[in-house]
C-alpha cells in the first residue's frame, strides 16, 4: 500500500482504525437476533465476555505505561489489592475503587519516580 | 427520534452516565490526545477516533503502531486482534436491547457504542428495565459517555503533556481501576463472580504459557466457558 497515515491522518482513522475493529461489532448484530435473553448460550457469552475483560486489564497491569515504569510490580499489584479492599469496604462502591486505587498508585508513582 | 416517554428514559440514561461513567471514561481516554501528538497527528484525529474506534485498546494500539511507522496492512491487523473481544461483549448486551420490532439498523447504531464502559453499564443496569425503557436509556448513557470522552480526548492533546509524571501515571490506570470495579459491581450471580475469580486466576499463567496473541482466547475460552459449567452444574443441582 503506498498510503502515508501522517499525510491523510483522517482517512487513516477510519480505514486503519474503525473499520478493523468495527467489523466485529457488525458481526455480533448478525448473531444476536439468533440469541435469546434467557438462554444458556446467552449466559455462557456473558461469562466468556467477563473473564476475557478480567484478562485485558490484568494485561494492562503487567505492562505499565512509561509513567510508572519505575514502580515495582508488587507494588501496582497492592495498589489493586488497595482498591479491591475499598470496594468492598464501601459496600461494592466503584467510585471508592477507583479513589483509592488512584491514591495508591499516584504516591508509588511519586515515591519510586 | 424518541417518543416524549422514551426521552425521558434517554435522559435518565444520560444523567446515570453523569454520575461517574461518562468521567470516569472521559478521564482516561485523555491520553490519546498525547497519543495522537506522540503519533505527529491533529488533536481532530484524536477526537475522530475516540468517536469512531471507542474502544481504549483499539485506539492504543493504532496510534502506537502509527507512531511507531508499522506498515497500514499491520495497523489494520493488530487493531482488528485487540477487538475480536467486542463480539462477546456486543453479544451479551444486544439481546437484553432487542425487542420485537427493533429494526437491524438500531441495533447497529447501539452495537457500535459497546466498548467496556457501556458494556459493564449495560450488564448492570438493563436486566432490572422494563424492555421498552432500555434502547432510550442505553442510547442515552452512550452518547454523553462518547461525547464527553470525544472532548477530553481532543483537549489532551495539550493537557496530558503538561502534568507531572506521578498524575499523568495515574491517569493511565484509571481506566484498569475504573473495568475491574466496574464489572465487579455489575456480578449478579456466581456466575459472573467464577469468571471474574477465573480471569484473574488464569491470566498470570496464559501470559506466561500462552504465546503468539492467544493468551487471551485461550483465557476466555477456558476461564468464561469453566466459569459456565460450573454454574450449570451449580444450577442443575439446585433445581
Amino acid at each position: 500500500m503506498s498510503f502515508d497515515p501522517a499525510l491523510h491522518p483522517y482517512l487513516a482513522v477510519i480505514v486503519l482504525g474503525f473499520l478493523p475493529s468495527e467489523v466485529w461489532r457488525w458481526l455480533s448484530v448478525v448473531i444476536a437476533h439468533k440469541i435469546d435473553e434467557q438462554s444458556e448460550l446467552f449466559r455462557l457469552v456473558r461469562c466468556i465476555a467477563t473473564a476475557l475483560l478480567v484478562g485485558v486489564v490484568l494485561k494492562i497491569v503487567a505492562t505499565p505505561p512509561r509513567e510508572l515504569a519505575a514502580v515495582p510490580l508488587l507494588a501496582r499489584g497492592g495498589a489493586f489489592a488497595f482498591a479491591a479492599t475499598a470496594f468492598f469496604a464501601f459496600r461494592r462502591s466503584v467510585f471508592a475503587a477507583i479513589f483509592a486505587g488512584e491514591a495508591a498508585i499516584v504516591f508509588a508513582a511519586w515515591w519510586w519516580g | 427520534m424518541f417518543a416524549p416517554d422514551e426521552r425521558r428514559w434517554f435522559f435518565a440514561g444520560a444523567r446515570t452516565a453523569l454520575t461517574g461513567p461518562a468521567f470516569y471514561v472521559a478521564l482516561s481516554l485523555m491520553s490519546t490526545g498525547a497519543l495522537a501528538r506522540a503519533a505527529d497527528l491533529p488533536p481532530e484525529a484524536a477526537m475522530l477516533a475516540t468517536a469512531l474506534i471507542w474502544a481504549g485498546p483499539g485506539q492504543v494500539l493504532f496510534f502506537g503502531a502509527l507512531a511507531a511507522k508499522t506498515a497500514p496492512a499491520a495497523i489494520a491487523f493488530a487493531v482488528s486482534l485487540s477487538s475480536v473481544r467486542l463480539l462477546p461483549m456486543c453479544l451479551s448486551v444486544l439481546p437484553m436491547l432487542r425487542a420485537e420490532k427493533t429494526r437491524r439498523t438500531t441495533l447497529l447504531l447501539a452495537a457500535h457504542f459497546i466498548a467496556v464502559t457501556v458494556w459493564t453499564e449495560s450488564l448492570r443496569r438493563l436486566p432490572d428495565m422494563a424492555k421498552e425503557r432500555r434502547l432510550p436509556f442505553f442510547f442515552g448513557f452512550a452518547l454523553t459517555c462518547v461525547g464527553l470522552t470525544t472532548l477530553t480526548s481532543g483537549l489532551g492533546y495539550w493537557l496530558t503533556a503538561a502534568l507531572p509524571a506521578p498524575l499523568a501515571g495515574g491517569l493511565m490506570t484509571l481506566s484498569p481501576f475504573y473495568f475491574l470495579a466496574a464489572t465487579a459491581r455489575a456480578a449478579r450471580d456466581g456466575s459472573d463472580w467464577i469468571a471474574i475469580g477465573a480471569g484473574l486466576a488464569l491470566a498470570p499463567l496464559t501470559q506466561a504459557f500462552v504465546g503468539g496473541g492467544f493468551d487471551l482466547l485461550v483465557l476466555a475460552v477456558v476461564g468464561g466457558g469453566g466459569a459456565w459449567l460450573a454454574s450449570f452444574y451449580a444450577r442443575r443441582v439446585v433445581a
